[in-house]
């Protein structure tokens, strides 16, 4: 299903419709690994765009900015340590929803190269539920 | 001063640029404006969306146009 072709996405321009910030939590695990496939998949099915995490927990100016204009943030965690999630709310945002890989069927390992397949599955599950949002 | 406005020539960018000279020439304010359309510049400033405003240094909005408020703001010494 999904095609995950890592490229430079251009800075969007905020012009036109709500932006939606993506952060996934990019851990060093399986679940981690797919979330960020996920917001990169998810940034490429134009659901909203993928913004860095760690940026947050630098408070890095632009990111912050970034995320302040933003009209709704969804987080995507790997695991129910759910870092991402904690890291903006630290960082005094507010969190619209948040996706936890590893409830959507997906054991946490050390794993570092999730398959495709398995990116795949987890993908139709994370769309199908902001769908029914 | 030097203000950055960060953006790829998009309608809301050039609505930020019309209204930080706007306040300048209001307000007498001396600033360099200049617009930044290299996507490379404006990503080393982290900023995810435009336009996207930068006073010396410093990433002060990004993702909408300012309020003629909040360039009054920034400007004042």
């Amino acid at each position: 299903m999904a095609a995950y072709t890592v490229e430079n996405k251009e800075t969007k321009c905020s012009c036109g419709s709500a932006n939606v910030a993506l952060f996934p939590c990019a851990g060093a695990a399986n679940v981690g690994q797919i979330s960020n496939k996920i917001a990169i998949a998810l940034e490429e099915n134009g659901i909203g765009d993928l913004m860095c995490t760690v940026g947050i927990g630098a408070r890095a100016p632009g990111l912050m900015k970034s995320a302040e204009s933003s009209d709704r943030i969804i987080a995507i965690d790997g695991c129910p340590v759910s870092c991402a999630s904690k890291t903006l709310e630290l960082a005094g945002f507010k969190v619209g929803r948040q996706i936890v890989i590893s409830e959507l069927g997906i054991k946490k390992t050390k794993g570092r190269n999730p398959k495709d397949e398995e990116v795949g599955e987890v993908l139709e599950k994370v769309i199908g539920i902001l769908q029914s949002e | 001063m030097k203000i950055e406005i960060l953006g790829t020539g998009c309608a809301k960018c050039k609505k930020t640029k019309e209204a930080i000279e706007k306040v300048l020439k209001q307000t007498g304010v001396e600033a360099e404006v200049i617009k930044v359309e290299d996507i490379e510049k404006i990503m080393s400033y982290g900023v995810m969306i435009t336009p996207a405003v930068v006073i010396d240094g410093d990433v002060k909005l990004a993702g909408k146009v300012p309020d003629e408020k909040d360039i009054r703001k920034w400007i004042a010494k």
